[in-house]
């Protein structure tokens, strides 16, 4: 259908009379051709001056402001993100850090520990030895002591034992030899 | 009116006719579309940069894709150096596009849907071009018309057609764009025709066929406007960086 127009117009253009016009296309009618060129050319020309000078540089800067807030929104986020990355690292490093000290800390406050334990032990077991020397200083005094005055009663009790089976007072000298040499005798099987 | 579908394409003036020197220059329907296509490109583009925002409103967002895609256009069709022919192209994509489109509203006029309106374009682009092509190369432009690699036999015939080829430019061009716009519209009106000629029982059919049509239509307008953008910087191109 267009083509067969196209090669209608065509044809019509080609020849010299324009019987278009009367054939009933408006187009082909030259009265108003000047009209419609001058017309077309005077607004055509408004409008380009119009787009040329206003509204192409206002659009391209409106697009060029956008594009240049984009990326500098971009670059902005970009160095956040660096730098966000660097004070992760920072503190990673920190935490390590502060990890290896505890761990020192700990292990240091430990051997402390330990050697407290172990010295205060020591001395425990130091104190608790002189302790147990004393205690049995004392108790070899407390025998050595016991063993004297049970002589002394022993002997005592055989010369009261003496004066009143045979009402008289024995010899003092063999009552101690005799009880001395029994009670060494008892004590040593003790 | 409804058994002439060639009546919308009728010309009259409005207003006092004016008369420069023998030639006729009066405010037509015609003139009166241009304006109103160019007052809306106007709005479009205000609302669209009045505003500056981060995140656009729906007229910046709308002035800034067309902005984009006529860009993305041109450097992928004709490089870094149509840098300077671009605020041209916009205009004429935007200008063509609402032409386009404000003819498709019930009972307006379609300004591109005459041939004079698109032949000056296309003359205006193929002398500018031709022009341009000489100034950045010299008589070394000339070389468009002698394609490397040809037979030396055959180099008279390619030459020949090449030189027809681009001397059909403006014609091919301006054709193109008349002719989908015409023939669209032409149709358009010979269905809505149908609708009141067959009536109420047997107008559905062509009722459903028109609406169809607009739908196609609307994207003949957007199409034929975006071939007219990109023609024009192919033929840039062409002029800016000789390849033949």
């Amino acid at each position: 259908m267009k083509k067969y127009f196209i090669v209608f117009t065509l044809s019509l253009l080609m020849s010299e009379r324009l019987i278009g016009a009367e054939a009933g296309m408006p187009q082909l009618d030259p009265k108003y051709w000047a009209s419609q060129a001058f017309w077309l050319i005077l607004i055509f020309l408004t409008i380009y001056l119009l787009i040329a000078k206003i509204f192409i540089p206002k659009i391209k800067g409106n697009i060029d402001t956008r594009e240049d807030k984009m990326r500098k929104d971009l670059e902005e986020a970009k160095t956040f993100r660096e730098e966000a990355e660097k004070k992760l690292k920072l503190y990673e490093e920190l935490i390590k850090k502060a990890k290896l000290e505890s761990k020192k800390i700990i292990s240091n406050s430990r051997q402390k520990l330990n050697e407290d334990i172990q010295s205060k032990k020591e001395s425990v077991q130091k104190q608790i030895e002189q302790e147990i020397l004393k205690a049995e200083k004392e108790i070899k005094k407390f025998k050595l002591d016991s063993i004297h005055k049970v002589g002394s009663i022993s002997e005592n009790i055989v010369s009261d034992l003496l004066i009143d089976i045979f009402g008289e007072d024995g010899n003092k000298s063999s009552i101690k030899a005799t009880v001395s040499e029994v009670v060494k005798q008892r004590v040593t099987k003790i | 009116m409804a058994a002439n579908p060639m009546h919308q394409f009728k010309v009259h003036t409005i207003g006092p006719e004016i008369e420069i020197s023998g030639v006729n220059l009066s405010f037509t329907n015609a003139s009166l579309f241009m304006t109103i296509s160019g007052v809306l490109i106007i709005a479009l583009l205000l609302l669209g940069t009045r505003e500056k925002k981060l995140i656009p409103s729906k007229a910046q967002l709308l002035s800034e894709m067309l902005y984009n895609f006529i860009a993305k256009m041109i450097s992928d069709t004709a490089g870094k150096k149509a840098k300077p022919f671009f605020p041209f192209i916009f205009s004429l994509f935007v200008f063509i596009l609402f032409c386009n489109m404000v003819g498709m509203l019930p009972y307006s006029f379609t300004v591109t849907s005459h041939i004079i309106v698109t032949l000056t374009f296309a003359i205006f682009i193929f002398i500018g071009v031709t022009i341009l092509g000489f100034i950045m190369h010299g008589f070394k432009y000339l070389k468009i018309f002698v394609p490397s690699g040809v037979p030396l036999v055959l180099l008279p015939i390619i030459s020949i057609i090449e030189i027809i080829s681009y001397l059909s430019r403006p014609i091919s061009l301006s054709v193109r764009l008349f002719a989908n716009m015409m023939a669209g519209h032409t149709m358009l009106k010979v269905f809505g025709g149908f609708v009141i000629s067959l009536g109420l029982i047997g107008g559905w059919l062509p009722l459903t066929f028109s609406v169809a049509l607009t739908g196609l239509e609307i994207l003949v307008a957007f199409l034929q406007a975006y071939v007219f953008a990109i023609l024009t910087c192919i033929y840039l191109n062409d002029a800016l960086n000789l390849h033949h």
